[in-house]
């Protein structure tokens, strides 16, 4: 019985997929924003290697995301604004001490690393493994401050980082840009990097187990408030990383955390939650349909946001698992 | 428990009666009141505005005064929230009981607060609303200085026709003032008989355009019109070139304008065409009392003043004039001789028709070398254009 | 529950309307328009808290509601040249129907992904309204007509708040809330004892959605001017939440004190600390959420300044 409803939310997840990336198609050609020459194909290439590449960005900091779930069973809703404060890190050491955006990651790691711990040793700790809607809220409130302080220091006006601004031509007609090239780079690097030491590294298994059962982690001799601290610290500079990589590409202010914050849980409700491959696979494929909808639907840039948020609920009322996530219990 | 209870409520009950003390004015001076966004999104431009009326009510209250008062200025801030503008225009109104009030910052709020400041006849100068849509609903007490949304992009299609472009895509944010610059562009090109391929808006926080930029590409427009901010333009400006998309023209409104655009942008800014309201040169405008007003803001702020600052300071000129021909602050002697007044500011001549808008001609300007030079209307222009936008591969090799 | 003490309990609410009727003509429009708006968010927050508060399942878009309220009544107003008193009723409906409509399956999810679906349907129906350009203007905003009258909308919004605390208190001392009470502490359990959960908590999530509705639909009559932007702001939900933990979730007097002691208190320091007091703002959730999670009235109860049953 059970198993017949795992395999049917298969399928709908599939078939949610599939319509998902070919109903901009319909569209595009029931509206003639199609054409099917060679031109276009070009131009279509470019937008879904340029939608990869974003990917790859999104993914990063929805890893940081998927992790804390992971382990701790929370929804850390400031996510984004941490992400937000790592392009504005990035932006200071680039402006006022001139450091390279991506050598400053040398700096900037360690610092988000320590916030990440703090927030985990001051708010966090005491509620792990409570009602699930007290860390929500807590997160929340901590996002909130967070957008404010930042705005009180650098009002709410755009910033940009001016970096690598040409483009890399793949062919005669092909262009992908050399800051997205360099993002996706060291995305995939830091994430793969990540992935090797949760594999690998002691702490990084110990990590594995207390998402599996914190309970029998404690009862082999691991400090489970530890773990909760070092993922925290993992989470957040991975989040810092990602907005660093977001500030050589694109402006932001104090305010674009939120985005952020939707678009993470959107990437970790479709790879499935806690899960850190889903988290990579779910951030290119919101990236790719975010740009096919912006290239072929009539108005479609204005309707891109409806990508994630849609994914968000579809996902979680077809298939809560998600692509790879762990069973429901 | 029920006399804590009744504690509580008297506590509450308590609080509520702070905001309601009411505020008297000496007699002898003019109070003038003005709730704009000093946090939020529009606090940069708006804050420009701020230095602007400080500097005036500061000159003048050094000087004679209006008619030998000295101005009591009220600034509050409206976080760029139009709930609470409203609510802090009738705070001035009918509790602080300023004699004059201007405007609030952005259109979208100078349209909600515009009823209230209606309804009990305030005179008020809106410096910082562009979108003619506010005028066109018979309002009597607000008066509009700059030119307005739809002649934003005048310039730009003229010059577009010019140089024999024949296909423009025009984007814009999705919020009052874009749209109404994108209606203005649209009526200008269909004028003009260029084709408009495209005309699509995007979302207030969109940051990524390269599918839009493709999208335009592909529609073989030759020429953008982005009724844009700051950000978004230059997230345009710069995704066009990290995707080799080459364009005869790219347009903006607000964005190039500001001093930071060229500055944070560099040589990607280059030949970018915007608009402005006015720009502080006044060996090329010859508005009376330009250079002193540049020099006392360059000397205050060290910075030079840009058009949000000029027009701001000449909505507090022209109040100055009303109430000296009225010969006193009273509204309705005001608001009478601002609908009858003919007067120059350093932004140019002021005189209303029947719907309260004045004439005011802006002006489009080209971004050569790091520096704003303007190119158009002609009678007025300082270099010309250099345009088609050169090739990216072909810049810096020059 | 006593009589007497539903007695008492009217005979506050009837002195609270007396005080509130005779209020109006003896202030001005500023001071009019802050208890306006205080009511209003009294409303929210009351209606935020029937499905949070008693039911555990913690909204984080309800501003959705209050945005087509607000959208029902500026396109009725303007391109149906309606009067804007049955547009409340055509808001409420809708909102009605849409609540029933999201309701169905958001609901069968639990604690954060409720709520965080939540913020996504809220978010989504924003873009719906910008998108929808032929019957909502898109992101150019509606502007109603200037007719409006500060003492019409401050009835209107007297006699909404009314309602909304009269249908809050039933559903805090009926069977119908010590339901939602059994579910919100146990939802399994509650279910074998033959309650039915998704019945419950859908009529709820209804009734939490149609003030929320009617006051959005006001205040566009006060502010006359609504965009998607301003009236799906997540700021509003951020405020109904907040004032409702506040005073102390679950109750019905805790989000009316909790929004008339926090909105006042942030009408007075705004105008002195435009930045300061938003900062202050997350800190307090953080707080609240940390240490004070049933809010004022839950310390009341506590320190034994209230009776328990009271608060129901």
């Amino acid at each position: 019985m059970q198993e017949k409803a795992e395999i049917r939310s298969k399928y709908w997840l599939a078939v949610f997929l599939v319509a998902a990336y070919t109903i901009p198609f319909a569209v595009g050609i029931y509206t003639e924003n199609v054409f099917f020459d060679l031109q276009w194909l070009a131009d279509l290439t470019t937008v879904i290697l340029n939608g990869i590449m974003q990917g790859g960005v999104y993914a990063m900091f929805a890893v940081g995301l998927t992790l804390i779930f992971g382990v701790m069973r929370i929804i850390n809703v400031a996510h984004g604004e941490l992400v937000m404060l790592g392009a504005y890190l990035t932006w200071m050491f680039f402006f006022y001490v001139g450091v390279d955006p991506l050598l400053a990651l040398f700096i900037t790691l360690p610092i988000a690393f320590i916030i990440g711990l703090l927030i985990q040793k001051l708010l966090l700790n005491a509620v792990v493994g409570g009602p699930e809607l007290t860390p929500l809220l807590i997160t929340f409130g901590m996002g909130l401050t967070i957008i404010h302080i930042v705005e009180a220091i650098f009002t709410t006006d755009y910033r940009t980082i001016p970096y690598a601004p040409d483009a890399f031509q793949l062919t005669e007609t092909i262009a992908v840009s050399r800051s997205k090239i360099i993002s996706f780079v060291m995305a995939a690097f830091i994430s793969i990097t990540v992935f090797i030491f949760l594999k690998i590294h002691r702490i990084g298994k110990a990590i594995r187990a207390t998402a599996q059962n914190a309970d029998v982690a404690m009862v082999c001799g691991i400090n489970i408030f530890h773990i909760y601290m070092i993922t925290s610290g993992l989470a957040a500079a991975l989040a810092v990383a990602g907005g660093a990589l977001v500030s050589i590409q694109f402006g932001f202010n104090p305010e674009t955390g939120v985005l952020y914050t939707l678009q993470a849980f959107a990437i970790i409700v479709l790879g499935g939650r806690g899960h850190y491959i889903g988290a990579l696979i779910g951030g290119v494929m919101l990236a790719v349909i975010e740009s096919l909808i912006s290239f072929m639907i009539p108005n479609g840039t204005a309707m891109v946001e409806i990508a994630s948020y849609g994914m968000m609920v579809f996902v979680l009322l077809i298939r809560p698992r998600g692509l790879m996530g762990p069973k429901e219990n | 428990m029920k006399k804590s209870f009744i504690m509580i409520l008297g506590f509450a009950l308590a609080l509520t009666a702070a905001p309601f003390v009411e505020k008297s004015h000496a007699m002898d001076k003019v109070t003038l009141g003005i709730a704009i966004s000093q946090t939020g999104r529009y606090a940069e431009p708006a804050g420009r505005m701020v230095n602007s009326y400080k500097l005036y009510v500061d000159q003048v209250n050094a000087g004679k005064g209006w008619n030998g008062k000295k101005i009591d200025f009220t600034i509050l801030d409206d976080k760029s929230d139009k709930q609470t503008s409203i609510k802090l225009y009738e705070k001035l109104i009918t509790q602080d009981k300023v004699n004059l009030t201007i405007g609030p910052y952005s259109s979208g709020i100078t349209d909600a607060v515009a009823n209230v400041l209606e309804r009990y006849k305030y005179p008020t100068m809106a410096p910082g609303a562009s979108s003619g849509i506010i005028w066109k609903k018979g309002r009597k007490y607000l008066f509009n200085i700059i030119a307005v949304a739809q002649d934003y992009q005048k310039g730009a299609v003229h010059i577009a026709r010019d140089i024999g472009v024949k296909r423009i895509a025009i984007i814009g944010e999705d919020s009052l003032f874009p749209r109404q610059s994108a209606e203005g562009a649209v009526d200008w090109a269909k004028k003009l008989g260029l084709k408009v391929v495209l005309n699509e808006n995007y979302p207030r926080k969109q940051t990524d355009f390269t599918a839009l930029l493709q999208k335009i590409k592909a529609r073989r427009a030759e020429a953008i019109i982005s009724n844009s901010y700051f950000a978004d333009a230059a997230a345009q400006i710069r995704q066009l070139r990290e995707l080799n998309i080459n364009m005869k023209i790219f347009a903006g409104t607000v964005g190039p304008g500001l001093p930071k655009f060229a500055k944070q942008l560099g040589d990607t800014a280059e030949y970018v065409l915007g608009f402005s309201q006015w720009e502080p040169k006044p060996e090329i405008l010859k508005r009376p009392g330009m250079r002193a007003f540049i020099a006392a803001y360059e000397k205050r702020y060290g910075a030079k003043p840009n058009y949000h600052a000029g027009q701001s300071y000449a909505s507090l000129q022209i109040f100055g004039d009303a109430v000296a021909k009225a010969g006193s602050a009273d509204r309705d002697k005001v608001w009478k001789t601002l609908r009858t007044m003919k007067t120059t500011t350093i932004i140019g001549p002021w005189k209303v028709d029947d719907t309260n808008l004045n004439q005011h001609e802006g002006l489009t300007f080209q971004i050569l070398d790091g520096q704003r030079k303007i190119v158009w209307p002609k009678k007025i222009s300082e270099v010309p254009y250099k345009l088609p936008m050169p090739n990216w591969k072909d810049r810096g090799k020059n | 529950m006593a009589q007497n003490e539903h007695l008492r309990n009217f005979g506050m609410l009837a002195i609270l309307i007396i005080i509130l009727c005779a209020l109006p003509s003896n202030i001005n429009l500023y001071q009019r328009s802050v208890i306006m708006f205080t009511m209003m968010y009294v409303v929210l927050s009351l209606s935020w808290n029937i499905i949070s508060g008693y039911t555990g399942y913690v909204s984080f878009g309800h501003v959705m509601f209050y945005g087509i309220g607000a959208y029902a009544t500026g396109i009725l107003v303007v391109d149906y040249g309606w009067h804007w008193i049955p547009t409340l009723f055509v808001g409420v409906f809708v909102s009605f129907v849409v609540s029933l409509i999201i309701g169905f399956p958001v609901l069968r999810l639990k604690g954060p992904y409720f709520a965080i679906a939540m913020l996504g349907a809220a978010e989504g129906t924003r873009v719906v309204a910008t998108v929808w350009e032929d019957l909502t203007h898109g992101g150019e905003g509606i502007g109603l007509p200037n007719i409006e009258n500060s003492f019409e909308t401050y009835f209107a919004m007297l006699v909404v708040m009314l309602v909304t605390i009269i249908v809050s208190y039933w559903v805090g001392h009926s069977r119908f809330g010590i339901r939602l009470n059994a579910i919100r502490e146990d939802e399994i359990a509650a279910e074998s004892l033959g309650i039915n959960s998704t019945f419950y908590k859908l009529f709820a999530f209804a009734l939490s959605a149609i003030f929320p509705a009617a006051a959005g639909g006001i205040q566009a009559y006060k502010v006359l001017y609504i965009d998607p932007e301003t009236e799906f702001f997540i700021l509003v939900t951020i405020y109904m939440k907040l004032f409702a933990m506040f005073g102390g979730k679950g109750t019905v007097i805790g989000p009316i004190l909790g929004t008339f002691v926090l909105y006042i208190v942030q009408e007075i320091t705004w105008v002195k600390f435009p930045t300061a007091h938003l900062i202050a703002f997350g800190v307090f959730i953080v707080l609240v959420a940390r240490f004070m999670p049933r809010g004022l009235m839950g310390f009341a109860i506590d320190k034994g300044w209230a009776r328990k049953g009271m608060v129901h």
